[in-house]
């Protein structure tokens, strides 16, 4: 084996945790159930790694290696930032026909076709996605492994999420090499990102609430309400019942009962006037509009924003700009006067 | 007594003394009578206790029968009342839980729904060849313009496209519409999980299939006196509300020219993909005796 070869290899392999290198070798499907069998895994990790390059050596080639990365990047998925793009057909195109094969075929020469130097390598997963992983290299260099993109696409959907490239230029030659393989005429980056790459799916895919009222549900929808808190205790009197339930209500509207997809922030490029209500304010009196940008982080910003009204901060019914971010599949905005 | 007016008073002098007299009788019949006036006094007296106790007997006459009345119904009406009551109650529940078998099996009609606080939750149940499949719902916010709320269809099937053309102008249309599509999909998804699952034997590499079901690709194999040929087999379902392929091309993947025998079973096979499901093709292939070797090619 090349020497690059078994250092990407090593590199790939030691980025792997103890506690997830049975599973992950696994899903790999490299190395046989013997094989596995005959590795220590109670020594040291430096000493496996060694061991697990040994046995890779005689008949893996970079491919694998490329596989084995393309795994270990799905069992931490969250490790990348995720954009989204959506594709668009012309009008009265035909039915899409989509064949994966053609499709992975036809990806791969139009992004050769146009650099000397990618890998291109596919990997099948769940719901009919498939994960690609892109080595960029330029005419002079081999492709980089240590800095690839990563491309997951839902086939007969016109979406695609991929993590941020490193090499900007090659952004369009991506979008194109997508759109074409794909049948599709044309592509937009969507303004949603996160690391949580089944919340985005989630918020287009439209699959955030899957709660449907039925006569068939085994069970009944209960009604949320604030009795029990107030029952709790009869020495507590609660003033401001009404009010309470009232904000309960609205954010059960706007929220629902669902858990709400995963989203770290939520960013707002104000280009407006500046309003006042004082009569000879400098800054009211600017013509031009006054830049401004404000960022909402959170670990889990849909559920942060959801307990905003009952826990007092902030007034019910929240500003539609927050409550629209799902429903719309934005949280980046741009708002300027109309 | 005035003096002073003797022409004036009435009657004068005489008339006074009339007067006088008279009063002078009255007190005298009073006291002539004190026995007669108490023994009024006390007549009167018994006839009011007469009249007291008589009250008294009739008001107790009237609790003893209001009690008595009291007790009976209160004997009587127990048991009558429990009984009204446990089968009232059952009655109650088993119409209900009819009522609710009913409204549950409305979803063995393919469309069914419920109303919601905002509107209507449609559900749309997909069945092919008898089988019930996969329930699809809607949530519809019945306002004007009408908007759909959440979903729970695949985001492959085109609802945006079906939306825009029927949803306010023709909501029959928008559902049976979407019924079409979501039943042709369960129908082919039916067919390729059949084969995958039931006839795997047949198949020389896994089958080829795309989220809506509408390219198969295969290899499958094929024995006519004693030689086993594969044949490979291309379907395209272009229209998506059925689910019978458009386009079939089976081929011979050798490079060596078919024998023309063989030419006639291509062409019939062909033939029979366009007019069955698939998973009745391979029964038919299982049931004519073309039996398999299931040992790999």
């Amino acid at each position: 084996m090349d020497e690059t070869v078994a250092e990407f290899f090593k590199r790939t392999i030691l980025k792997i945790p103890m506690t997830e290198m049975m599973t992950i070798l696994k899903a790999w499907d490299f190395l046989s159930e013997k094989q596995l069998q005959n590795v220590n895994f109670q020594q040291r990790k430096e000493s496996l790694v060694q061991d697990l390059v040994l046995l890779c050596e005689k008949r893996a080639s970079v491919h694998d290696a490329a596989l084995l990365d393309i795994v270990y990047t799905q069992f931490h998925r969250h490790r990348k930032v995720w954009d989204v793009f959506q594709m668009s057909k012309g009008p009265g195109e035909d039915i899409d026909l989509f064949d994966m094969e053609q499709f992975k075929s036809s990806f791969k020469k139009i992004l050769q076709r146009a650099l000397k130097n990618v890998m291109v390598s596919f990997r099948d997963a769940e719901e009919n996605a498939v994960w690609i992983r892109i080595a960029w290299g330029t005419q002079y260099r081999k492709p980089n492994q240590y800095k690839p993109v990563y491309v997951v696409y839902y086939s007969q959907t016109p979406y695609a999420f991929t993590s941020s490239c490193p090499l900007r230029s090659n952004i369009p030659l991506l979008g194109q090499a997508l759109t074409v393989a794909s049948n599709h005429h044309k592509i937009v980056k969507m303004d949603l990102r996160s690391r949580y790459l089944d919340s985005l799916k989630a918020i287009v895919f439209k699959q955030y609430n899957q709660t449907f009222e039925t006569y068939n549900s085994t069970t009944p929808l209960q009604e949320k309400s604030l009795e029990l808190d107030i029952h709790m205790d009869s020495r507590i009197i609660h003033e401001n019942r009404i009010e309470k339930e009232r904000v309960q209500r609205v954010t059960q509207e706007t929220f629902g009962d669902y858990s709400q997809p995963r989203l770290e922030f939520a960013q707002y490029k104000l280009e407006t006037k500046f309003k006042s209500d004082f009569n000879g304010d400098i800054l009211a009196e600017r013509k031009e509009p006054l830049r401004c940008l404000i960022k909402f982080s959170s670990p889990h910003l849909l559920e942060a924003l959801k307990s905003l009204a009952p826990a007092g901060i902030a007034d019910a019914p929240l500003s539609p700009l927050l409550t629209c971010i799902p429903n719309k599949g934005m949280n980046y905005f741009k708002i300027k006067d109309k | 007594m005035e003096w002073a007016n003797d022409g004036k008073s009435k009657g004068g002098v005489l008339a006074h003394l009339e007067r006088l007299e008279i009063q002078v009788n009255r007190s005298h019949k009073n006291l002539e009578d004190p026995q007669r006036a108490q023994a009024v006094e006390h007549a009167l007296r018994t006839k009011i206790h007469k009249l007291r106790c008589l009250r008294d007997e009739l008001r107790s006459k009237v609790k003893r029968r209001q009690a008595r009345v009291r007790a009976s119904i209160a004997n009587e009406e127990p048991d009558q009342t429990q009984e009204i009551s446990e089968q009232e109650v059952a009655e109650r529940r088993r119409r209900q839980e009819n009522v609710k078998a009913i409204l549950q099996a409305y979803r063995f009609t393919g469309l069914s729904g419920k109303l919601t606080s905002r509107g209507v939750c449609v559900c749309i149940s997909t069945a092919f060849e008898g089988n019930l499949l996969d329930s699809y719902f809607i949530d519809l916010v019945l306002q004007k313009p009408l908007w759909i709320h959440h979903h729970s269809i695949p985001i492959f099937i085109p609802l945006e496209e079906i939306s825009a053309k029927y949803l306010q102008t023709n909501i029959q249309r928008f559902l049976f519409c979407l019924c079409e599509y979501l039943n042709a999909y369960a129908g082919r998804k039916y067919q390729a999980d059949r084969l995958q699952s039931d006839f795997a034997a047949y198949l020389a590499r896994p089958l080829q299939r795309n989220p809506l079901c509408n390219l198969l690709s295969f290899t499958y194999k094929v024995k006519l006196r004693g030689q086993l040929f594969l044949f490979c087999a291309r379907l395209l379902y272009k229209d998506l509300t059925t689910t019978l392929p458009t386009d079939v091309t089976i081929t011979y993947p050798e490079t060596d020219a078919l024998p023309p025998s063989w030419e006639e079973q291509r062409a019939s096979h062909e033939n029979l993909f366009f007019t069955k499901p698939l998973h009745q093709v391979f029964t038919s292939f299982a049931r004519k005796g073309e039996k398999l070797d299931v040992t790999r090619v």
